[in-house]
């Protein structure tokens, strides 16, 4: 008897997924996307980045100065790529912040700054004025408040000499003393796992809920809309078999997209680690074996819902009007979960449907195996995944999917 | 105990109020071509979801050699009107592929869809995707694929509706000599001449009851008609009911609330099957 159910669950899941991987669309949503994800994000967009940030600091731009010209911070304009044009101040403005008669020149981008100096009473007074929308007046900005926040120093340190101080004793009486990354008792593993734990969770939410949908749309309301349901039924497999193996079926799809996801993020991860920025995230196996009985659990339940939702329709359209918003319970618990505190966290957190799964998953990732929380979130979700499955079941069972056939 | 096939016994269904069926007493014996002929609404494609199992009654029993016919599906070959065919998988993948759920060997189940194939003149197309496939083609692989596991009876759901003249002819064809090998088929349709011409026996169902059960002869000497189309109308005389009743207690808003939010019209309530 367990063999003949395993058949049927197993050729009704083998059917599924090659009808659906035979759609060039479905290869893209499954295999390409969820892998090119986070190699673009972490990589690529990066690298992009840094490529428009090369090409910005390679540019001259055009600046006007007016008012008094000092020869230091001239000095060191020079040496910014910026085209200098000097012009006496005007007297129809109030300050040196009120563009006055310049604010079309520089809303007309005749010139990307322009730079205000005035040394009064022995005080430096200044003013940039810029376009905040313009990258290049933004960068004109940027260059020269660097420059001008050196000379600031200079003319500090020169000041406190010359009153016989040490500058440095003077500026910093306080200061941490060695390096303050060597005075972290996290290891580098540790704090990679921090870092993951703020996202991975809420990634494989949000993905396994969402990658579901398509095929469970497709695999149930798609069946009756298609008219291939009630030859379905015609087999002699019980209606929970047919659930089953369809759930199989979505649930396999799915976990090849979180993978591919994951593959993608360590090897993004990897990548970034070569370039020191972030360490490989350091898991004993314990953590890693719970993480997959998680995951496992959650996709059950997630799958077995969206499956239930997607019975209940008439249609795919009906199925996606419904679905596409229920994501919303999903990504609010993931983002939820983000803010709270795993120090001291009390027990019954684990026990909240969905935000237990996620919080059960940043446990983990920082290594954290406690054996309460890991009863409270196995014990409710299995209990949470069960009323899903039932849920489900009731849904295939229903005699209108023969009697209302689209 | 009766040496029928398929027995149903006081059987009635309803959905919600309304009633699709009622009072149906039937024996199939097997051997035969039996024809459930009646007008749309009648209650035909509800008679043959109850034989093969799919609905269950609200009152009554449908036997497959006395036992509940929902546990004996493994004997059954269906073709609903619909055909059901998965257009992303070859004709020969969705015969495969409910063949492997009756437990039958891919290789019983090939010599077997050959042999079929042949006399349905649709071998040449077993390899290709059934998306392309004309009405006559789909009908003709949902045929090869409820034969493919050898079943005791053949439950067809207006096997012809759509088809071309030829396709027609080569389907009823079939069936007929199914039933000269031996076999029993139960086939629904709303074509007088075309049950003339297949059925051994032909069972006319109108507003949900069984108004006549006899080979045409006896149909015609029951009316004493000179044709069936004229003892056919004798026997349906009474007005076709509403395909459906809506419930009285339901208000106008309440009903116009229901049509607006669905898109449906209140006359889908019992199924929307072309009965």
């Amino acid at each position: 008897m367990m063999s003949e159910s395993w058949r049927y669950i197993r050729v009704i899941s083998a059917k599924e997924i090659i009808e659906f991987i035979r759609d060039w669309r479905t290869l893209v949503a499954v295999i390409v996307i969820p892998l090119l994800i986070f190699p673009a994000l972490f990589i690529a967009l990066p690298m992009l980045m840094q490529s428009e940030a090369a090409e910005l600091d390679a540019l001259t731009l055009e600046v006007v100065w007016q008012g008094d010209v000092e020869d230091d911070l001239h000095l060191k304009y020079q040496d910014l790529k910026l085209n200098l044009t000097f012009e006496e101040l005007s007297d129809d403005a109030e300050n040196l912040s009120d563009p006055g008669s310049d604010l079309d020149r520089l809303r007309n981008q005749e010139y990307d700054a322009i730079f205000r100096l005035r040394n009064s009473s022995g005080t430096w007074e200044f003013s940039i004025l810029h376009l905040s929308t313009s990258e290049y007046s933004a960068e004109a900005k940027a260059r020269m408040l660097g420059a001008l926040y050196d000379w600031e120093m200079e003319v500090i340190n020169g000041t406190l000499t010359e009153a016989g101080l040490e500058p440095n004793e003077t500026l910093n009486p306080v200061k941490w003393d060695g390096n303050p990354e060597y005075a972290d008792a996290a290891t580098k593993g540790e704090q990679a796992g921090l870092a993951l734990s703020l996202f991975i969770p809420m990634v494989i939410a949000i993905w396994t809920a969402t990658s579901a949908i398509q095929p469970s749309i497709d695999m149930t309301a798609g069946e009756r809309e298609r008219g291939t349901l009630e030859a379905l039924l015609c087999l002699p497999c019980s209606r929970v078999q047919l659930l089953a193996g369809k759930w199989l079926a979505v649930a396999t799809i799915t976990s090849v997209g979180v993978g591919l996801q994951l593959a993608g993020l360590m090897f993004a991860i990897t990548y970034l680690a070569s370039s020191s920025i972030i360490g490989v995230p350091s898991i004993s196996w314990s953590s890693v074996m719970l993480l997959g009985i998680a995951i496992l659990i959650f996709a059950i339940m997630v799958v077995a819902f969206e499956l239930a939702i997607a019975m209940k329709s008439h249609s795919v359209k009906e199925a996606g009007s419904l679905l596409g918003p229920a994501i919303i319970f999903i990504m609010f618990p993931a983002i939820f979960t983000q803010f709270i505190n795993l120090d001291g966290i009390e027990a019954f957190w684990f026990s909240v449907p969905l935000v237990n799964i996620l919080l059960a998953m940043r446990e983990l990732l920082l290594d954290r195996v406690i054996l309460e929380h890991i009863v409270v979130w196995l014990v409710s979700s299995l209990l949470y995944a069960g009323i899903a499955a039932w849920y489900a079941a009731r849904q295939f069972k229903r005699e209108d999917l023969v009697a209302s056939l689209s | 105990m009766s040496d029928a096939m398929l027995t149903i016994e006081g059987v009635a269904k309803h959905f919600g109020e309304v009633s699709a069926l009622s009072s149906i007493d039937l024996e199939i014996s097997s051997g035969q071509v039996i024809g459930l002929v009646g007008g749309n609404g009648a209650g035909k494609t509800t008679l043959l979801r109850l034989m093969a199992g799919v609905m269950e009654p609200s009152s009554g029993d449908v036997l497959f050699r006395g036992k509940p016919v929902s546990s004996m599906r493994a004997k059954l070959g269906v073709v609903p009107e619909s055909t059901g065919l998965y257009s992303r998988l070859t004709a020969w993948e969705n015969i495969r592929y409910h063949s492997r759920m009756f437990g039958i060997d891919d290789t019983v189940a090939w010599n077997r869809t050959s042999h079929f194939a042949k006399r349905l003149d649709l071998s040449d197309s077993l390899s290709r995707h059934t998306k392309g496939f004309s009405r006559g083609m789909r009908q003709k692989t949902a045929l090869l694929r409820a034969l493919a596991h050898g079943p005791d009876i053949l439950l067809l759901d207006e096997p012809t509706a759509g088809l071309d003249v030829t396709s027609a002819r080569t389907v009823r064809t079939l069936v007929r000599q199914l039933r000269d090998e031996g076999g029993t088929v139960i086939y629904s349709t709303h074509h007088l001449a075309e049950a003339q011409q297949v059925c051994d026996r032909i069972i006319i169902v109108h507003n949900g009851t069984i108004r006549a059960d006899g080979s045409p002869n006896d149909l015609l000497e029951l009316t004493e008609c000179s044709n069936l189309e004229d003892a056919y109308v004798a026997l349906t005389s009474d007005k076709a009911r509403a395909r459906t009743e809506e419930p009285r207690s339901e208000s106008k808003l309440a009903r116009w609330w229901k049509v607006f939010l669905t898109g449906r019209t209140p006359d889908t309530v019992g199924g929307d099957d072309d009965e």
